[in-house]
Formats: C-alpha cells, sequence, structure tokens
C-alpha cells in the first residue's frame, strides 16, 4: 500500500485504487468546492473535472480555500487556482478544467463517480440534479445562507445526497417551484450573498464523508444520510426529518420514459 | 472509446431475483437489460434502464447448454430493441462469488446473435453481461468497429456504489 494511504488503510486495502480511480466532478469552487477539492485531493482521489466560468476576486478570500492574495490580485481563473491546490497535493491528478458554466461540457461529465454542486443558485441545482439522475451519478449538493432575525442573523445549510431510487430534492421540499420563481425575480439585483468559511468547511466535510461511504464503507450497514441540516447558530448537524416522512415512497419527479440517457430524438 | 455500465442496485436486485427462479427445462434463466445510452467524447455510458427476462416458453431444451433461447425469445428482443431504439444486453449468471467470465459456450453464442440487434438499431452499442453473486464481467459490441471489446467499468448505484466489474468507475 501507497504510504500516503497507511492512515487511511481501515477504508480497505483497495482504498489507493479505488480513490485514484474515481472521477469527481466539482460544480462551483468557491466557498463549499474548494473545501471538496481539497479534502478529495488529500485522500486520493485521482480525476477532478473543475467547472466554474468565474475569476477569483479580493472577497473570495474570506472563505475559498488555498486562495492566495497574489491570485486574487491576479483575477485567477478559479479553476487554475483549485487545480493549483490539488495537484500540490496529488501531482498525478488528472484534472480537466471548464471555465464555464457547466451546460456547456455537460457531455464530459456523465461518467463521473459522483457530481457535488457546491452553487448558490436553486435554478441550477435543480438541473444539476436532474442531469445527475439521468445518468445515474449521485448527486451531492451543499450550501450555506444567512438570513437575518429578530435577534441578529442565522446560519444554516445543507447536505443532501440524490440517488436514483431515492428521494430527490423536490421530494425533500428544498427545491420548490416558489424557490425558483423568487430566484428568477431577484435574478440581476446587486449584491453577492453572504458567506463565510467555517460553515462550508463543515458541510463539505459532510459532503465528503458520503461520498467516501458511498464509495468505500469502512462498516456494515453503512446508510449514508441523505439530508443533514446544518445550524450555524447551535453548531448543530442532523438528519432532516423529512427523509423519515418519505420512507417507503417512490420519487415521482424522475419515473417515465425518456429519463434515462442521451434524448432521442429519433 | 470507452466504455461504462450503471445500473441501479434495486434493478440488478431485481434482476438476481428473477435469474434465480427455477424453470422447468433450463438449468439457469437469462434475460436481457435494456439500456439507454449517454455520449461523451471518449466515453459511452449504458444506463440499464429496465430488465426483459425471457418467458418460460421461450427456451429450448438442451442437455449440452444451461439456457437455450429458442426464436421466440430472440424475435422478442429484437422487436424490443427496434421499438424503443435501446442497448441490448443479454444477462445470465454464474453460481459463484467473484469475478465471473464468459465460458466458451458464452463467447461462441454471443457472437451469434448480439450482432443481430444492429439490424434494428444500428448506432447502438450492444452487448453481454455475465454475473456472479457479487460481481459482473460484460462485453460490448462497439457499433464503430463492429467488434467486441470487454466492458470492466460496471457500478450498481445504491448504497453502497458497488463496483461490479474489475475496474471502478
Amino acid at each position: 500500500m501507497d504510504k500516503r494511504h497507511i492512515r487511511q488503510s481501515f477504508l480497505g486495502n483497495e482504498v489507493g485504487e479505488v480513490a485514484a480511480m474515481a472521477k469527481a466532478t466539482i460544480v462551483g469552487l468557491c466557498g463549499g468546492g474548494s473545501h471538496v477539492s481539497q479534502q478529495l485531493a488529500h485522500i486520493g482521489v485521482g480525476y477532478f473535472n473543475l467547472v466554474d466560468h468565474d475569476r477569483v476576486e479580493d472577497h473570495n478570500g474570506n472563505r475559498m480555500v488555498g486562495l492566495t492574495a497574489e491570485e486574487a490580485e491576479r483575477n485567477d481563473l478559479k479553476v487554475d487556482v483549485i487545480a493549483r491546490r490539488i495537484l500540490a497535493l496529488n501531482p498525478n491528478a488528472v484534472i480537466h478544467r471548464y471555465p464555464t458554466r457547466w451546460e456547456e461540457v455537460a457531455a464530459e461529465l456523465k461518467s463521473s463517480t459522483t457530481i457535488f454542486g457546491c452553487v448558490d443558485s436553486s435554478r441550477v441545482r435543480d438541473r444539476l440534479e436532474r442531469f445527475a439522475r439521468r445518468y445515474l451519478v449521485p448527486y451531492i449538493d451543499v450550501g450555506m445562507d444567512i438570513n437575518t432575525t429578530s435577534l441578529g442573523f442565522s446560519i444554516s445549510g445543507q447536505m443532501i445526497l440524490s440517488l436514483p431510487d431515492h428521494p430527490c430534492m423536490r421530494c425533500l421540499g428544498f427545491i420548490t417551484e416558489e424557490r425558483l420563481t423568487e430566484e428568477a425575480r431577484r435574478y440581476g439585483h446587486a449584491g453577492g450573498r453572504p458567506q463565510v468559511v467555517w460553515p462550508n468547511g463543515m458541510l463539505a466535510s459532510t459532503a465528503v464523508g458520503t461520498f467516501m461511504q458511498l464509495i468505500l464503507p469502512w462498516s456494515k450497514n453503512l446508510h449514508p444520510p441523505l439530508f443533514l441540516e446544518y445550524d450555524g447558530n447551535r453548531m448543530t448537524v442532523s438528519p432532516s426529518h423529512k427523509v423519515a416522512a418519505l420512507s417507503g415512497r417512490c420519487c415521482p419527479h424522475f419515473s417515465g420514459s425518456n429519463t434515462i440517457g442521451d434524448i432521442d430524438w429519433t | 472509446m470507452k466504455f461504462q455500465f450503471r445500473i441501479t442496485q434495486e434493478l440488478l436486485n431485481r434482476i438476481h431475483q428473477d435469474l434465480s427462479r427455477p424453470h422447468p427445462v433450463a438449468q439457469e434463466r437469462v434475460g436481457f437489460i435494456v439500456c439507454r445510452v449517454g455520449a461523451a467524447s471518449t466515453t459511452q455510458i449504458m444506463i440499464a434502464e429496465s430488465y426483459v427476462p425471457v418467458d418460460d416458453a421461450d427456451y429450448l431444451a438442451s442437455r449440452t447448454m444451461g439456457a437455450l433461447m429458442g426464436p421466440a425469445a430472440i424475435r422478442k428482443a429484437l422487436q424490443h430493441c427496434y421499438q424503443t431504439k435501446s442497448a441490448m444486453f443479454h444477462v445470465h449468471r454464474h453460481e459463484h462469488r467473484g469475478l465471473p467470465s464468459f465460458s466458451p459456450v458464452d463467447v461462441r453464442e454471443n457472437a451469434k446473435f448480439i450482432p443481430d440487434f444492429w439490424k434494428v438499431a444500428s448506432a447502438r452499442p450492444h452487448g453481454a453481461i455475465v454475473l456472479s453473486w457479487d460481481r459482473a464481467c460484460a462485453a460490448v459490441w462497439d457499433p464503430n468497429t463492429r467488434a467486441p471489446v470487454p466492458l470492466t467499468s460496471i457500478t450498481a448505484i445504491g448504497f453502497p456504489c458497488r463496483r461490479q466489474g474489475a475496474a471502478y468507475g
């Protein structure tokens, strides 16, 4: 066994091989995505699709793990920043950089082992999940929010695992038509949403842990959580009660003909 | 061109259940996995959509083969392929644990009828997959080269995502 895997040998003798052959797609490389990329690189994941159309700026510095002040000043592409950090940890990693919107390179994402959605937009999440379901790719979504309350602010977040034959984000009430409509209504309004590093780190770690449970379970009867809710004020991460409420129910949102594979127009 | 095969654990379980049913004439059961295809620049992904067992009446008695499909079985599979324009994978099971492999009879018989699916869905990859109790081995007939190639990246998607083939992908 390669020495770098000795401390994670409890994951099995094949940990090096399985990690090296895994292909992680990470859409969104700032708050959550930078943490996810870093941890996957440490584990030894061998293939990365890095997808983000954006360039780094000074204000990313408060939460984009690994970003240097020099890179921020240069306004480097986010895919380049993260690629450099991954290669510094794992020089053998194969990295495909896509400084564009994910839809434009969707074909290359079909063969992913898992897609991590680390984006701000519900509309993008919705479309990523639909895409992942179409190609039987596990989709792991992470995100955080800071909302104003009567007492000040509340920090919240989620980690959702979307797997075929299991509840989707619509089943779980996370993606709703109301949320999509409200987002469309606010589209174009100036101002970024508040974001800080520690909730992203917490949520990204649960996402990576869930990914590892999927590909290298370390205990029998391990059942990755489908929906974890983060309460950043109480500092808790808890399974959502919504999953239990859906027990035994089939997801109605991805059934029917022509929901699998490439759309055949013939 | 590289190939991957993906199937949900739930569908794979149903296939195993069907293949476990005893048959009055045949020693083993066979069926077809109906697949859709996802195409990327260097990879084609076969995505199992459904399973069509060979009907009980469509087996022929044989003293030399565990399961011998009659002409009706082939005709029904071709009809299904024509109507759905799917990629079709013949499936059967070897009764052991660990990585299976195609027997000489499997190889010979697959070569006879798998290419026939191109008569009704010429642009699709078609193939054959042999299961064991916990692993799988497959071959895919590439529509571009018209030749079979081993398909080692076979994954059952579920809790966990289980590598079935020799490779993980």
